[in-house]
This record gives C-alpha cells, sequence and structure tokens, in this order.
C-alpha cells in the first residue's frame, strides 16, 4: 500500500499489517530469529555473529569488552564488539550491542529485555564468552581467586544467561540454546583444572537445562571446539593463551597443537560455527543434551 | 479480532538528529500514556543506499517484526549508509510498528505527524475503549468487496464467499489514539442465477465477538479499502479481482454474475492448452481392418487362448469369418445391432469380430446379469438377434462380398448405470477404439511380444481395452473364465502359467490379486499393468513395488469412461506417488484432451474445481435412441471450427499447473462399485417400478473409505396402499432387474420417507438399514452354538466379514449383504483360520450357512 498519511510534500509513506512474525524477513536459515551471543567481540563469538548474521538472524552481541582483574591476557574490546556488529550490519542484520559482563545477571537481564522490545523476541542464545586463564599450575598451585573467577565466568557466566532468556524462550514454547564448552568439558588438560571443571560443568548445565526445557520445545546443547587456531580476521588468540600457559613457545603454537590432532590440522573457527549454527536453527529439531564435538577427532582417542 | 500489527514507514528529512526524535518520543508517550511503558527509540545503521535492495529488505524485516508483549509501539529509525552523500543525501526511515490491539493504522499515523512535527501531541486524543463501528460501505468498497468474493468463489468453487472489509470507527475524533476501527464481515452469495445488482446489494454486518476475520481481506486506506499487495497475501491474483471489478463497473444491475469471469481470454486459452495433448496425424481404421493388418503379418503368431484351445491369428480370422457368414445368413445386414451373450470363451472374441466384419455392431449382454434385464436391454437397443450359441451360426455359405462401413461408423454399444434410471447405450466407433491403441502402442512398448487376459465382462469397457490392445498389437490374449476371475489365486496361478505381461485390473481386484502375489509360490511377471475403472488408492501399492520394482513392471493409473472409449488419461505411477497418496490421473493420451469447465462452460482458473469435459479422439457417438440425453452431454466445442464434440463427465477435476488431472469424484451421486458405475437413481427406478412400492430411497455408503467391498447399497421403501409390509418380494424383484454390484444389500420399509423443508429427501433422517430378515429370529440349532468345531468357526467367519452379531444357519450370505469381494474374505479368512477353505463356486451353490456348512463337512 503506498499512501500519505502524515501530510504533503513530505516524502513517501509506506505501510502494512502483519500478521506474522517473519513474513517480511529475507531468506536465511535463522531469517526472522533474533539471536544473543555472548563474548561477540572477537574469535569464535565472532564467528557465530558472521554465521547467524549470513543466515538472516538479527543480533544482540555481547561482551565484556574491557579487562577482568585476574585474567592474564587482554580480553575482547569495544572496538572489536562494534567491529563485529559492522561485519554482521554489512551481511543484513539489525545488531544491537551491549557492553555486559557474564557475571552480572543484572546486566545480562538488562540485554534481554533490550533484545526482546526490539526484536520482539529471543530465538537462540549463544553462551561463548570464557576465558582460558589463569590456568598453567597444579590444582593445588590455584589460588582461591583463580577458581571462583574461573568458575564464575565460563560456567556461572553461561548458567546466568540462561537465566536471563530462559524464562522467555520457555513462554514462547520454542528457542535453542548452545553452550560453547571445550573439548576440556570431556577429557582433562594438564594444569587446567579450574577451565576443566568449569567446562566439564557447563556440559552438565546442557543436559540438565535440556531437561527442564524439553517439554517447551526448548533445545540446549552444547559444542565442544578442540584446537581452533586463532584466525587473524576472528582476531582470536584463545590458543596463543593456552600455549602461554603451557609455556610452549608462542611462535610455534601451531605446529605444537597440530602434533596432536588425528587430521593433522588445526580447527578453523568456522567449523565451530557452522555447528553452532546447526544447533541454532530447526534442522537440528530434535537435538537437545546432546555435545557436538568439533575438535578434528582430539578426543576419539 | 484486529490485526496482529500494523507498521508504517516514513521518510524523515535529512536533518533529523536522534536525540530530537527521541525527545519528541518520549514527550509524546509520556503525554499520551503517562506511567506505562516507554517506547525507546532505535537507530539501526544500515550499510548500504537508502534505493537498495538490501535497504528495503531492511525495511520490509523491521515492518514485520513482532512488536514485544507488554508493548504499543517499536520505533525503529534507520539510517542508510550514502545519508552523507553530498548533493544526494539519502534521508532516514522511521519504521513505526503497532500492536493491533493497542493502536489501529490510522492511529499509527497519527503518531507519525507528531514525531514529524507535523502535529502537536497535545492535538491527540487516546482513547481506551473500543468505538462503534460505521457499516456503511461506500461504491467503491463494496465493488471491491464484491470483486474478491466472486474471484475467490471462482477459484474454489465455491456459491458463498466471506470478505473481511476495513471499516472506521463511527463518531472518531480527529487525531484519536487507539485501537477503534474494525471489520465489518461482506458475506457474498454466488449462487446461479444472482445478479449483479444483488450481489453489490449485500449488507455487511460486524463480526460476532471474538469472531476471526475471514480471510481474505481487504486493506484498511484512508478512502475506500484497497487490496492487500504482497507475495501471498491474497488468495488470488489481484489483477483478476481488479478485472472483475472493472466488470462491476460497466455491466448493467441486472447481468448474472456468471458473465464476470476473472480470467481474461489469453488466461482462458492458456487452461484449454494445458488439457490439450495433440496426436500425430494418423490414418484412421476400422477395428477389423486393424485386426486384418496383424493377420497378414504374423497368420500363425498365437492369438487367442482360452483354457487349453489357442487359436492363431490365422485360425481366429478364420472362426470370426464363418461366423461373420452366419451372422449374414440369420439377416444381420450393415448397421444392425447384434446382443452377444456368451460366456467368456475363444467363441466371444471371435464373435465380436465377426460382427464387426458384418459390419454389424456388437451390443454385450453379460450372461451374469439376470435374464429379465438383459431382455430388456436388448430390447431398448433393438438388437436385431442376440447370439447364445455360435454353433447356431456355423455351417453357412460364404456371405456376399461388399464395401464396409467408415471407420467413424459404431463398432459397438456399451450400456453404463444411468442416472434415468435406464441404463444408457454408449454408441463407440471404429476409429475410437484405433486411436486408442495407437495412442498408447508406442509408449507402453505394445507388440507381439506380449500376452494380454480377458478378465473383465465384455458389458464392462476396460474388457475393450483388453481384447483390442491385444489383438490389435499383435499379442496374445488369454481368456479368464468366470471362476478364475472370481479367485485370485487361481487367476494368479494363470497369470504365471501363461507367462502374462500385460495386465489390466481395478484396483479393488488388484489389491486382491497382489495379497495372492504375496503368498503364491511364484511371482507373476507382468511388466505393465493398467488400473482403471474406479479412482486408485495408491498407498496399499507399496508393498507391491518392493517385490515388483518399477522399472520391472509399470504401474499406470487411467482415467476413463465409457463414453470417452475407455481411457483419457494416463499417470505412470511409483513409490513417490504411493507415499505421496497422489489422486493425480496424469496426463491426456495423445490425441485425447481434457478441459475443467464450470457450469457455464467456461475454464476455471488454474488448480480450481471444475467438471472434467472430455475431447477428441475417443469421444462416442452418443447415446443409443436418447437423443435428448446426448445432446445434453455431448456438446459442440465452441472453439473447435470443425464443430467436433466434447464429452461432459459429469466427474469432477483438478487441472494442474503441470497438465495432470486430478479426478476428485462424482458430481452428482453417482459412485463407483467394483469398478462399474453405478447411480443410485437406477435402482431407485427399478424400486419405483414396483406396484407395491409408492416412494423409494436408495444409500450408497463406505465408497469414501476406498474399499469397494465397503461398498453398501441400502434401500427404502414406502408400501403402495394395500401392498403388504414385507420387503421379500420388493429385492427379489429388483434382484432380477439389477446386475448384482446394484442390488441393495438390504431393503427396509418405511411408513414415509423423511423429507427437507425443500421437499427433498433428508436423507440424513432415514434410519439404521435393517436386514431383510433378522439374523437373531433365525433360531441357531442348541449343538451349533456350543459347537466350537468348522461350522461355529465358520459362522464367525461370516460374523466378521458381513459386520452382523449373530447368524442361524438359514440366513442366506447375499441377503445379509454379501457380495464377491466379500466371498473372496470369507476364503482368505477360512485358510489364515486353519479350516477348508470356502470355494467361492461353493458359496453360489449353498448360499446359507447351515447348507455352506454341510457342505464343507461333506469335502473333508
Amino acid at each position: 500500500m503506498t499512501g500519505d498519511g502524515t501530510g504533503p510534500g513530505t516524502g513517501p509513506v509506506t505501510g502494512g499489517a502483519g500478521t506474522g512474525p517473519v513474513s517480511g524477513a529475507g531468506a536465511g536459515r535463522l531469517a526472522g530469529r533474533a539471536a544473543v551471543i555472548t563474548g561477540a567481540a572477537r574469535g569464535l563469538g565472532r564467528a557465530c555473529a558472521l554465521a547467524f548474521a549470513r543466515e538472516g538472524a538479527d543480533l544482540m552481541l555481547l561482551d565484556v569488552a574491557g579487562e577482568l582483574p585476574g585474567v592474564p591476557y587482554p580480553l575482547g574490546s569495544a572496538s572489536q564488539l562494534a567491529h563485529t556488529a559492522d561485519l554482521c550490519r554489512e551481511a543484513g542484520s539489525a545488531v544491537l550491542t551491549r557492553q555486559a559482563d557474564v557475571r552480572d545477571l543484572a546486566a545480562l537481564e538488562a540485554a534481554a529485555d533490550a533484545s526482546e522490545e526490539r526484536f520482539g523476541r529471543i530465538d537462540v542464545l549463544v553462551n561463548n564468552a570464557g576465558i582460558a586463564a589463569p590456568s598453567g599450575r597444579p590444582a593445588h598451585e590455584i589460588t582461591e581467586a583463580e577458581w571462583q573467577l574461573m568458575i564464575d565466568v565460563d560456567l556461572g557466566g553461561a548458567w546466568r544467561a540462561i537465566r536471563a532468556v530462559g524464562a522467555r524462550m520457555v513462554a514462547q514454547g520454542s528457542g535453542s540454546i548452545v553452550n560453547v564448552a571445550s573439548t576440556a568439558g570431556l577429557v582433562g588438560y594438564r594444569h587446567f583444572a579450574g577451565y576443566v571443571a568449569a567446562k566439564h560443568g557447563l556440559v552438565g548445565l546442557t543436559k540438565a537445562v535440556a531437561l527442564d526445557y524439553a517439554p517447551r520445545k526448548v533445545r540446549v546443547n552444547a559444542v565442544c571446539p578442540g584446537s581452533v587456531r586463532d584466525d587473524e580476521a576472528m582476531e582470536g588468540r584463545m590458543l596463543a593463551e593456552i600455549a602461554r600457559s603451557l609455556e610452549v613457545p608462542v611462535a610455534v603454537h601451531e605446529e605444537t597443537f597440530v602434533r596432536d590432532q588425528p587430521m593433522n590440522a588445526l580447527v578453523e573457527p568456522g567449523d565451530v560455527a557452522d555447528a553452532v549454527l546447526w544447533l541454532a536453527t530447526d534442522a537440528s529439531r530434535q537435538v537437545t543434551g546432546s555435545v557436538v564435538t568439533v575438535d578434528g577427532g582430539f578426543t576419539a582417542r | 479480532m484486529p490485526p496482529v500489527q500494523h507498521s508504517l514507514t516514513v521518510r524523515l528529512s535529512t536533518n533529523v538528529t536522534d536525540a530530537a526524535l527521541d525527545a519528541a518520543l518520549t514527550a509524546a508517550a509520556e503525554l499520551w500514556w503517562p506511567g506505562d511503558r516507554r517506547p525507546r527509540l532505535w537507530t539501526e545503521p544500515v550499510p548500504a543506499p537508502a534505493a537498495s535492495d538490501a535497504a528495503a529488505r531492511r525495511r520490509a524485516a523491521e515492518a514485520s517484526r513482532p512488536v514485544a508483549s507488554g508493548h504499543r509501539l517499536r520505533a525503529v529509525l534507520l539510517r542508510y549508509g550514502d545519508e552523507r552523500r553530498e548533493g544526494a543525501a539519502a534521508a532516514p526511515d522511521l519504521v513505526l510498528t503497532a500492536d493491533g490491539s493497542a493502536l489501529d493504522a490510522r492511529s499509527l499515523r497519527v503518531v507519525a505527524r507528531v514525531l514529524r512535527g507535523d502535529l502537536a501531541p497535545e492535538a491527540v486524543t487516546p482513547l481506551a475503549g473500543p468505538l462503534p463501528l460505521d457499516l456503511r460501505l461506500d461504491e467503491e468498497t463494496r465493488r471491491l468487496a464484491s470483486a474478491l468474493a466472486l474471484t475467490v468463489g471462482r477459484y474454489e468453487g465455491a456459491s458463498a464467499v466471506r470478505v473481511a472489509v476495513p471499516v472506521p470507527a463511527r463518531d472518531r475524533p480527529p487525531y484519536a489514539l487507539g485501537a477503534l476501527d474494525g471489520y465489518a464481515v461482506f458475506a457474498a452469495d454466488l449462487s446461479p442465477g444472482r445478479t449483479v445488482a444483488q450481489l453489490l446489494a449485500t449488507e455487511p454486518v460486524a463480526p460476532a465477538v471474538g469472531e476471526e476475520p475471514p480471510s481474505p481481506e481487504l486493506m484498511a486506506s484512508d478512502g475506500p479499502a484497497v487490496l492487500p499487495t504482497g507475495p501471498g497475501t491474497l488468495p488470488v491474483p489481484a489483477r483478476q479481482v481488479d478485472d472483475i471489478r472493472q466488470q462491476l463497473l460497466t455491466s448493467t444491475p441486472n447481468a448474472r454474475l456468471s458473465q464476470l469471469n476473472p480470467l481474461s481470454e489469453a488466461e482462458s486459452a492458456e487452461q484449454l492448452a494445458l488439457g490439450a495433448r495433440p496426436a500425430p496425424p494418423a490414418s484412421s481404421l476400422r477395428i477389423d481392418e486393424a485386426f486384418a493388418a496383424q493377420v497378414a503379418a504374423r497368420p500363425e503368431a498365437p492369438a487367442l487362448t482360452a483354457g487349453s484351445t489357442t487359436l492363431s491369428y490365422a485360425e481366429l480370422d478364420a472362426r470370426a469369418e464363418a461366423l461373420a457368414d452366419g451372422l449374414y445368413a440369420r439377416g444381420v445386414r450393415p448397421g444392425d445391432l447384434v446382443g452377444l451373450c456368451l460366456p467368456r470363451s475363444t467363441d466371444l472374441v471371435a464373435a465380436m469380430l465377426a460382427v464387426l466384419k458384418a459390419d454389424a455392431v456388437h451390443v454385450p449382454l453379460d450372461p451374469e446379469h439376470p435374464a429379465d434385464r438383459r431382455e430388456r436391454t436388448a430390447r431398448d437397443a433393438g438388437v436385431r438377434l442376440t447370439v447364445e450359441d455360435p454353433a447356431t451360426l456355423t455351417g453357412h455359405p460364404p456371405r456376399p462380398a461388399a464395401p464396409r462401413g467408415e471407420p467413424g461408423s459404431p463398432a459397438y454399444v456399451i450400456h453404463t448405470s444411468g442416472s434415468t434410471g435406464r441404463p444408457k447405450g454408449v454408441v463407440v466407433p471404429h476409429a475410437n477404439v484405433t486411436a486408442l491403441v495407437d495412442a498408447v502402442r508406442e509408449d507402453f512398448g505394445l507388440s507381439p511380444d506380449d500376452t494380454w487376459t480377458c478378465f473383465h465382462s465384455a458389458a464392462f469397457d476396460f474388457s475393450v481395452w483388453e481384447i483390442w490392445g491385444a489383438l490389435l498389437t499383435g499379442g496374445r490374449l488369454v481368456v479368464a473364465d468366470h471362476w478364475t476371475t472370481r479367485s485370485p489365486e487361481d487367476f494368479h496361478a494363470l497369470l504365471v502359467r501363461e507367462r502374462v505381461s500385460v495386465l489390466s485390473q481395478t484396483p479393488s481386484a488388484f489389491t486382491q490379486l497382489a495379497a495372492a502375489d504375496r503368498t503364491a509360490p511364484d511371482p507373476v511377471g507382468t511388466r505393465l499393468v493398467v488400473l482403471g475403472g474406479e479412482p486408485l488408492g495408491a498407498r496399499p501399492l507399496l508393498d507391491w513395488f518392493d517385490r515388483h520394482p518399477e522399472d520391472r513392471c509399470r504401474l499406470v493409473n487411467m482415467y476413463g469412461i465409457t463414453e470417452t472409449t475407455v481411457h483419457v488419461t494416463a499417470a505412470t505411477v511409483t513409490r513417490r506417488d504411493a507415499l505421496a497418496g497422489s489422486r493425480s490421473v496424469g496426463r491426456p493420451l495423445p490425441g485425447w484432451s481434457v478441459r475443467v469447465l464450470d457450469a457455464h462452460g467456461r475454464p476455471v482458473p488454474p488448480g480450481a474445481p471444475g467438471e472434467i469435459v472430455v475431447g477428441g479422439a475417443g469421444v462416442a457417438l452418443g447415446y443409443l435412441n436418447r437423443p435428448a440425453l446426448t445432446a445434453e452431454r455431448f456438446v459442440p466445442d465452441p472453439l473447435d471450427p470443425a464443430g467436433r464434440r466434447l464429452y461432459r463427465s459429469g466427474d469432477l477435476g483438478r487441472l494442474l499447473p503441470d497438465g495432470t488431472l486430478e479426478h476428485l469424484g462424482r458430481i452428482d451421486d453417482q459412485v463407483q462399485v467394483r469398478g462399474f458405475r453405478i447411480e443410485p437413481g437406477e435402482i431407485r427406478h427399478v424400486l419405483l417400478e414396483d406396484p407395491a412400492v409408492s416412494a423409494a430411497a436408495v444409500t450408497v455408503t463406505g465408497g469414501d473409505a476406498g474399499d469397494a467391498a465397503a461398498v453398501r447399497i441400502d434401500a427404502y421403501v414406502v408400501p403402495a396402499p394395500g401392498a403388504g409390509e414385507d420387503p421379500g418380494p420388493v429385492r427379489e424383484r429388483a434382484a432380477r432387474l439389477l446386475p448384482p454390484h446394484m442390488v441393495p444389500a438390504t431393503v427396509t420399509v418405511l411408513p414415509a420417507l423423511p423429507l427437507t423443508a425443500n421437499g427433498k429427501l433428508d436423507a440424513a433422517r432415514l434410519p439404521a438399514p435393517g436386514t431383510r430378515r433378522d439374523p437373531v429370529t433365525a433360531p441357531a440349532p442348541a449343538a451349533a452354538a456350543h459347537e466350537a468345531g468348522p461350522a461355529a468357526a465358520l459362522a464367525a467367519i461370516w460374523c466378521d466379514v458381513l459386520g452382523v452379531e449373530t447368524i442361524g444357519p438359514d440366513d442366506d450370505f447375499w441377503d445379509l449383504g454379501g457380495n464377491s469381494l466379500y466371498a473372496i474374505r470369507i476364503g482368505t479368512l477360512a485358510r489364515e483360520r486353519g479350516l477348508p477353505g470356502v470355494p467361492l463356486r461353493q458359496l453360489y451353490l449353498t448360499p446359507t450357512l447351515g447348507a455352506l456348512s454341510e457342505a464343507l463337512a461333506r469335502k473333508t
């Protein structure tokens, strides 16, 4: 319909009555869907955001976008978060960004409120935010503060985000939550007790919440990436930080990790994003409480 | 119920700032909805030029995005990539989306004007409650609603269509905010005979409380209602609605609605072309000429097998020549009708050929039909003579040589059930039959290597296909005798023994045969199965495909009518169709055409239901001695300069965009039972002829389940004054006049038939049918009741199959609603339950439970 509802000579006015949530949305496996992604400034978070944007999703991108006391390496920045948002907009998404620490429940709830108000719904939550260090010491050398920080971010953060969006998904009777765990959620790594415990906990959280939400068709799954290459475009640095914790020379860390890979190659961020995307879409309608491992065969041994 | 949400996209000026707009929104919201949740302004950078497709997609996405629950309004400012371009800066767009239960479309415009600074927020009046609706429609809107209803009616084949029309609230203050406007229901009556003026005068009504708006809907606008645009928003093409609107504008008030057509001439022509299947020009032949060519080509090849006898083409030809001489000697002359009442045998086929050689027309009379019915049919047809014993035709001198008639002259007359109560004789010329064989010869790969069966009665035109399909392609025809056709196991054995390659069956019979094939030691080796005569339920074929893959045995479903020479369309059925439960009957044969027309003979819109009308090479000459009926059903093709005729089938169909036809059933109450089309009207007519009957009604039930054996005919009669109340003689008389598949299972005597207010029969109020004799009253012998032996087991089988609760030894299988398919089921169940088999022949000979048990006991 074309009309002029606001007075003469003021430019075109268009309008229409919509009856469904997605009738004007374009193509793509996530067209008309809204997703919340934590840790979206860089790395796997950016890779997932871009993969979602290409499939037509609209996005609420969250990141701590600043330093965390006790984490020995720089975390995602506000500039990196804005860059992820720009990339997603160029792919056709509507994007909201918020600076939020996953240890801050109120911040996550505010972000969830804003997402719903802006997009009308929340269909997907990707719990990607996480830290790899402080690590690199045996269990008895971990301090109370280090332990708390690791558990609070890597395990508690996912639970808080679920708390912020879960009720909406349950009310709407649909939704997909993807927790980005790690092969450290499946096997142990020497000198990574806190990280391994948190990621194992995240796998357990996934299974338990999957059962909580299953009757309401809200799905909860975990993806366990193995050694992911620090892709330059994604600005990832997790593998380098793990290497640093293990006192592997950072200059040659890729070769060191490849040696342990049955497929003789590191995992690419896009490989992980594809698995997350599959779990986010209706292609995995009956998949819940499951763990999808993307590790090039590392944990198969 | 209002629409779920509205949206409005407004282009702002280039110099508007986010802060100013946000402030205006906040100020207005606080004034209008103090203390309520305030809408926020969301700014979205769109890294693409305002005029780009990407920007258009973003606008569409924002406009259709749901409003979060608990919010009445969302405001999104889209700023484009070319916003700061020198000289031609793109202005931002404001997309306002409102919850339809809070704000209507006009309210949204008021909000937009305020945010653009064209209107002071103080001038606006927020209203909470609903206002009464103004149901008066202007002429434009009436016309548009009428046009939409008419077009939708044409697509749905419906004569009543409801359209939702947006109407404003009455006494709406200027600049009001709220969910105030609503819609009215425009219930259009499109019944035949209605005029343009009557339709336009339709009074809109307010929807009932809680009523969903009808789909289709018109859209609100400032002026009259408008058509919604955009993909999927209308069930019909908007252009056609507009065409009808124009036609409404220019037609006279008294014009019939049937004179309006949403299809353009080109669209109508397209629909007609879709169902046309021209054939390459071929020389048309008489059947006997085409047969003679096969005799000349391969005189020694086997032509016809019955039992242990096989005739070569030359022998069959010689036999037919001899019989033709006999026909001549008995006075048969060119054009005469000759009744053929012969059992399935080599002589049945030879006699058919003989009649054709004598340049006469054969009229098959099924020896299994009651003698009275056969006599009536022969008398009605005016046959010169009826051949019942071929011996009387042998030993006569050769007939004089004479040129035979043209290929367009009649070859046979087959009688089909008629709604007027009398069977109608369909007159089919030679050329139709030879054209039919030519139409499929190549596609079906028909060759002298093929062996066919003649399974069907000569009185059912499926046999025309079987006989001439074999003999005009050099194949061998194996005639199955009566008892073999009634036993799937025996027939299966015949198929294996004779290495039959081309098989024709009704779907019901094929289901029984496939069951026999499952348990038989050797599977059949057919390469082609032609299914026809009744609608196909494709799903049960899956099991057949498991044993006979499609690349080894092709299954073809053919739709056809006696009046169009056996077949019209063909569809190869595959696993895909079986899984989909396809109703497609495929495309017309080359040389045949199908059209789907409305009651006024116009092509219906694509995919809409209508009457299947058949044209082309198969259209029969008409009904014998029934000029009025012929003129009604065989109509001149208005598009054919040669004036060839079309046959109006009375079948409901749908022509799909790929040119395939879906068969949706009979338009009238005609039903198909085991491949025979019957009309309750004919049965009723026979009942009404009975002097003891003053009124009669017939119901046919169970046909929709796709199980031919479950089809049940029940009759209700009102005795004539002074006549007795015993339905027995009524049924017995009907059984003498009707073929077995049309004899009612029950006849119930009623004091009067229930009628509707219009004086028509109210079938829904007929009582449950009673059996002619109450089986409970027939006392079962005490011994038999407690016996657990074969007799009791057989009684249990009868109860299961016939659906009765108790049964006595004197109860008659046929009186309890038995039919031949039930008989086969009894045989199958008996074998499954370890009883001696129940040969069909035995059931015919001893049809009561007691007699049958005794007969079976004697055998074991």
